[in-house]
């Protein structure tokens, strides 16, 4: 049973337009995004790894080695299920780094581009023979199902069929694939869905043909055993090749093909999930694999059982065609042409990226005013093609001399090679490039010299000069080639590691990598200020829209104002801008433009710890932290949260004047969120406090007392202590502690009293002046009187009046001396329930009588029934003096206004003009004895300084409102509130007993 | 400082049981479908084990 080239061409041509279908459809959205993010799809899409060599080969290779075959599914599977420890480091490093391939990873870890360039290379000549396997594949499975319509289509050229042509069509159909879903960073969901549907087609394929062999060609597994117990020479083949040594040389090899393998590794660690799904793999996968390996055994013995001449690698498609089955041939063809479809798409990807990041980008400038995202994309598609394009040349140069596992082992052996490198990368940081290279280089000739090119040239054995046995040499030495290659290469690497030195560059790499990743990320300066220097500098490299759009997407990635200039957040920035170009052209391009524009510079002391990126690290990994480092992490946590909650503002700073912590206390005190603060440089915090707290870190005062800063337009008082954080290196320190003292209570309590001290002062003055100059004044007033009556002469009189009335002035100035002096003295049992409406009436009665002022209008509204506990007398001074000021500083006819009201044990009353108000530079030394606007003459400044003294002993509060109307700017109002009930009073009426 | 302990348990019943796997997959008695027994009795491990660390 045969089909015509145009049947298969249909079936080939439809199998790719419902995988092109599909591929868009995801990528428009219009496939259920459940399904897209299943787990299931991503564990699908892993599929890949078993290429058109897992659906036809390893029929042959379980054919030669037995149980020997299942390693190739053993090996990987083993490798996911330990995946924790074995692919999680590198899924990790990917992830943070955004490593898109193996000699991304490669390249990064050893910092050199050449090893980019050597692995580039190692990697092409390995995938060369698997990409000709599925073209291969692919080929010979057409020519199978053609096989009777060979002579009548007679189109040949130089060897050229119609076969090779369909291989032509095939693999061009893919790269227009390849080009559409796989050059893009958008298109991998796409790609993804696709991968995933081509795996699950081949698994359908693979189980569907071996359970139609069980039950049609065994009539089923009681048959099968039947069949088994009449061929013990088929169990024996089982068995036997295990005790031979390449088996465990096969499994070797494919234990490393996962990590090592271009393709593999793209949809491992480049297309990566969630971590949910990273944990479901681990058991999913290997599910996936056994699944795949189920049928290989009953496949084998069905070909056997039929007697088929056919070569035992196409059993699973030549047992449908055998038995006369259309539709399982249909289904076995489908199901390798997806496992060739599928490898051939990833592994073009991966190298195409690969010579992209490591050969043609380094090599060449792109043209940074074009947009670049469309340059970098249109070189893959062509590299795309090329790829695909040179690995069917060199299928057709093979001229189909070789069966599928002879082509597949050599590409696994090569991809081995990488395997110590890739090792390097995570569990040992010691090893540096020098060894990583010399021993891929051994290891690589010895692949290639005596493996690769005598199989290519069918050369069996070479004869070295003083050597007199042939060595043999070829596909049949893979298992030494192997152990050799691997062997010998990982000894030189090891050896030329621990004999040369790591550069400081590899070292800081290596300890990145290695998986005690937060052993010390040294804090490195960055010379930018802002996110568009950043944006500035790089445009003269990738052009101005591309830089703009990076750091656009870098900061909203890490939730940055466009405006951020804190230097921690600065080194993220650039980070995350370094991993994102890095994921468009690869980690030595990235590295090397940022390294050149946006450089770090060396601290310049060592040991400057980046805190901050420890602790956000410690964040991310807490729950991950188990024994000491979980229990030092709890200790970090509570040291850490006691300075947070200290209720003393507190922060810290390194040597490089960066904010390391920044308390509770002292984001209220300052209101700048710690959150905004932490990571800046201590001169950007923000006014005021930037510049004093710069200037008191770089003094080497310990202390600085009573800072007068403005805050919100008030005045508040600071003192400053500061402490130098030792170093763990002698002689040293990383930075300071600084704790900030709020003082402003304590210095307006202090002002309050030296104020009061200095009226107390006045007072005891006042009282000895009063004393001493009223005895002299009086005998002044007498004898001027008696001057009057002792002479007739006018002018003497009118000398002798002038004196009077000048001695009267003096005598009225003394009396209110005294008067003032007296206050304080009085008792407060001398105060009584008093109305004070009625004292303001009457002091407004008062002054009424003066009849010189200019007329006012008085306005009492304060209630009938407000009484307070006072001396009424003093308390007519209070409002004689407070209306007789409002009256010289009220326009003629002004309404002087007294209100008044009680709130709960205080009786709040005030009044109010509509003067000229007070300067705010005066408001607060009116109260002081002797201070006066008004004119020589006109007052003596204790008018106020006697009100404020008389509300103090009143044990009441004075304050001025001025300007009192905020709508005219002018008046002003003096609020007094007095105790409703004093409060020795009221304790005295509660507490004495009648006698 | 990743948890690899029940990693090390594992390898030294690896270690153990290795010889007697191997004397029972490659014994001439039984059925040829021995090595994929063992495999999915690993899977149906790994599948508890990572249940059983999802649930806390």
């Amino acid at each position: 049973m045969t089909f015509s080239f145009l049947q298969v061409a249909l079936i080939c041509l439809t199998y790719l337009a419902v995988v092109f279908t599909l591929a868009y459809c995801t990528d428009m959205g219009w496939v259920s995004e459940r399904l897209v993010a299943h787990p299931v799809t991503y564990i699908f899409s892993l599929g890949i790894f078993a290429s058109a060599w897992s659906f036809y080969g390893v029929i042959d290779l379980a054919r030669q080695y037995g149980y020997g075959a299942l390693a190739y599914y053993l090996g990987t599977g083993a490798l996911f299920l330990f995946g924790a420890f074995a692919l999680k480091p590198l899924v990790e490093l990917a992830r943070r780094f955004q490593i898109n391939s193996m000699a991304d990873l490669l390249v990064f870890r050893y910092h050199s581009h050449a090893v980019g360039g050597i692995v580039t290379l190692v990697m092409i000549m390995a995938m060369a023979p698997l990409l000709s396997l599925q073209m291969q594949a692919v080929a010979d499975t057409i020519h199978l199902l053609t096989r009777d319509h060979h002579k009548t289509t007679g189109v040949t050229w130089q060897g050229f069929d119609v076969r090779d042509l369909l291989a032509l069509i095939y693999t061009l159909v893919i790269a227009l694939f390849a080009m559409m879903f796989g050059s893009n960073r958008e298109h991998q969901r796409g790609l993804v869905t696709a991968m995933a549907f081509e795996s699950l087609v081949k698994l359908f394929g693979l189980l569907a043909v071996g359970i139609y062999i069980v039950y049609h060609v065994f009539g089923g597994m009681n048959g099968l055993d039947n069949w088994l117990s009449t061929h013990q020479e088929a169990l024996q083949a089982l068995r036997m090749p295990v005790q031979q040594n390449s088996s465990h040389a096969l499994l070797l090899v494919f234990i490393a093909t996962a990590v090592s393998m271009p393709h593999i590794f793209h949809m491992t660690v480049v297309v990566n999930p969630r971590k949910h799904i990273s944990d479901t793999v681990s058991w999913a996968f290997p599910l996936f694999l056994l699944l795949m390996a189920l049928p290989i055994f009953p496949i084998l013995w069905g070909g056997k059982a039929l007697e088929l001449s056919i070569a035992s690698e196409y059993f699973p498609l030549a047992i449908p065609m055998a038995t006369g089955s259309s539709v399982f041939t249909v289904i076995a063809f489908v199901g390798g042409l997806s496992a060739a479809t599928g490898a051939m798409i990833a592994i073009a990807l991966a190298l195409s990226t690969m010579i992209l990041n490591h050969w043609i980008l380094p090599a060449t400038s792109l043209r940074s005013q074009n947009d670049i995202y469309r340059q970098i994309v249109w070189l893959r598609r062509i590299l795309i093609t090329a790829v695909l394009l040179g690995g069917y040349l060199f299928y057709l140069s093979l001229h189909n001399k070789f069966g599928l596992t002879e082509l597949a082992i050599p590409a696994f052996v090569a991809t081995l090679q990488l395997l110590p490198g890739v090792i390097g990368v995570a569990h040992w940081s010691r090893g540096n490039r020098k060894g990583f290279i010399a021993g891929l280089t051994i290891g690589g000739c010895l692949w290639f010299f005596i493996l690769m090119l005598p199989m290519l040239l069918g050369i069996q054995s070479i004869t070295l000069p003083y050597v007199d046995r042939p060595i043999s040499v070829g596909a049949t030495q893979w298992a030494n080639v192997t152990m050799w290659g691997l062997g010998l290469n990982t000894l030189v690497f090891i050896v030329i590691s621990l004999v040369t030195k790591q550069t400081d560059d590899e070292r800081y790499s290596a300890e990145i990598c290695s998986e005690d990743e937060l052993s010390h990320p040294i804090r490195l300066a960055l010379d930018v200020r802002s996110p568009d220097e950043i944006i500035a500098r790089l445009s003269s490299r990738i052009g101005v829209s591309t830089a703009k759009t990076e750091v656009a997407s870098a900061l909203e990635r890490l939730a940055l104002p466009p405006n951020e200039s804190r230097p921690y957040a600065l080194r993220r920035l650039r980070d995350e801008i370094e991993a994102n170009l890095s994921s468009l052209m690869g980690i030595s391009m990235a590295s090397e433009i940022l390294d050149r524009l946006v450089p770090f510079k060396v601290p310049e002391t060592h040991g400057a710890t980046d805190i901050n990126l420890i602790e956000s690290r410690l964040g991310q990994v807490r729950n991950q932290l188990t024994g000491l480092a979980a229990e030092l992490n709890n200790l970090r946590l509570y040291h850490r949260r006691t300075l947070e909650e200290l209720p003393l503002a507190t922060f810290s700073i390194g040597q490089d004047m960066e904010i390391l912590m920044w308390n509770t206390a002292m984001a209220k005190l300052t209101k700048i969120p710690t959150d905004t603060v932490s990571g800046s440089h201590l001169k950007d915090v923000a006014s005021p406090w930037g510049r004093i707290l710069h200037l008191f870190a770089i003094s080497t005062e310990p202390h600085l007392y009573k800072q007068a800063i403005e805050i919100n337009d008030k005045r508040r008082w600071i003192s400053l202590h500061k402490a130098a954080i030792p170093s763990s290196k002698a002689q040293q320190f990383d930075g300071q502690v600084i704790l900030i003292e709020d003082v402003t209570e304590l210095q307006l309590l202090e002002q309050e009293l030296v104020h009061s001290e200095r009226l107390a002062s006045v007072g005891r003055l006042a009282a000895g002046v009063a004393h001493e100059i009223g005895n002299p004044v009086t005998g002044i007033a007498c004898l001027a009187q008696n001057l009057r009556y002792e002479t007739e002469n006018p002018d003497i009189i009118e000398t002798a009046d002038q004196i009077l009335s000048q001695t009267d002035r003096v005598s009225r100035i003394v009396a209110t001396l005294v008067s003032f002096s007296h206050a304080g003295r009085q008792s407060a049992q001398d105060f009584q329930a008093v109305s004070l409406r009625a004292c303001a009436q009457e002091a407004i009665n008062l002054l009424s009588l003066q009849k010189e002022k200019p007329p006012v209008r008085f306005v009492n509204q304060l209630p009938t029934d407000l009484t307070v506990f006072a001396d009424a007398q003093r308390l007519i001074q209070v409002f004689v003096n407070l209306l007789s000021n409002s009256r010289d500083a009220s326009p003629t006819y002004g309404d002087i206004i007294v209100a008044g009201e009680r709130h709960g044990a205080y009786v709040e009353f005030s009044v109010t003009d509509y003067g000229s108000g007070i300067a705010p530079e005066y408001i607060d030394r009116v109260f002081e004895p002797f201070f006066t606007t008004k004119e020589p003459g006109q007052g003596t400044g204790l008018g106020l300084a006697m009100v404020y003294s008389i509300v103090e002993d009143h044990q009441g509060t004075l304050d001025i409102v001025s300007p009192a109307h905020l709508d005219t700017q002018n008046g002003t109002r003096f609020i007094i509130n007095l105790p409703a009930n004093l409060a020795t009073q009221a304790a005295k009426s509660n507490t004495s007993l009648p006698q | 400082m990743n948890q690899q302990r029940p990693l090390i348990l594992l390898l030294l019943l690896a270690y153990i049981f290795t010889p007697t796997l191997y004397a029972w997959v490659i014994s001439p008695s039984g059925v040829w479908y021995k090595p994929y027994i063992i495999w999915l009795l690993v899977i149906v491990a790994a599948f508890v084990v990572q249940r059983r660390k999802k649930t806390p």
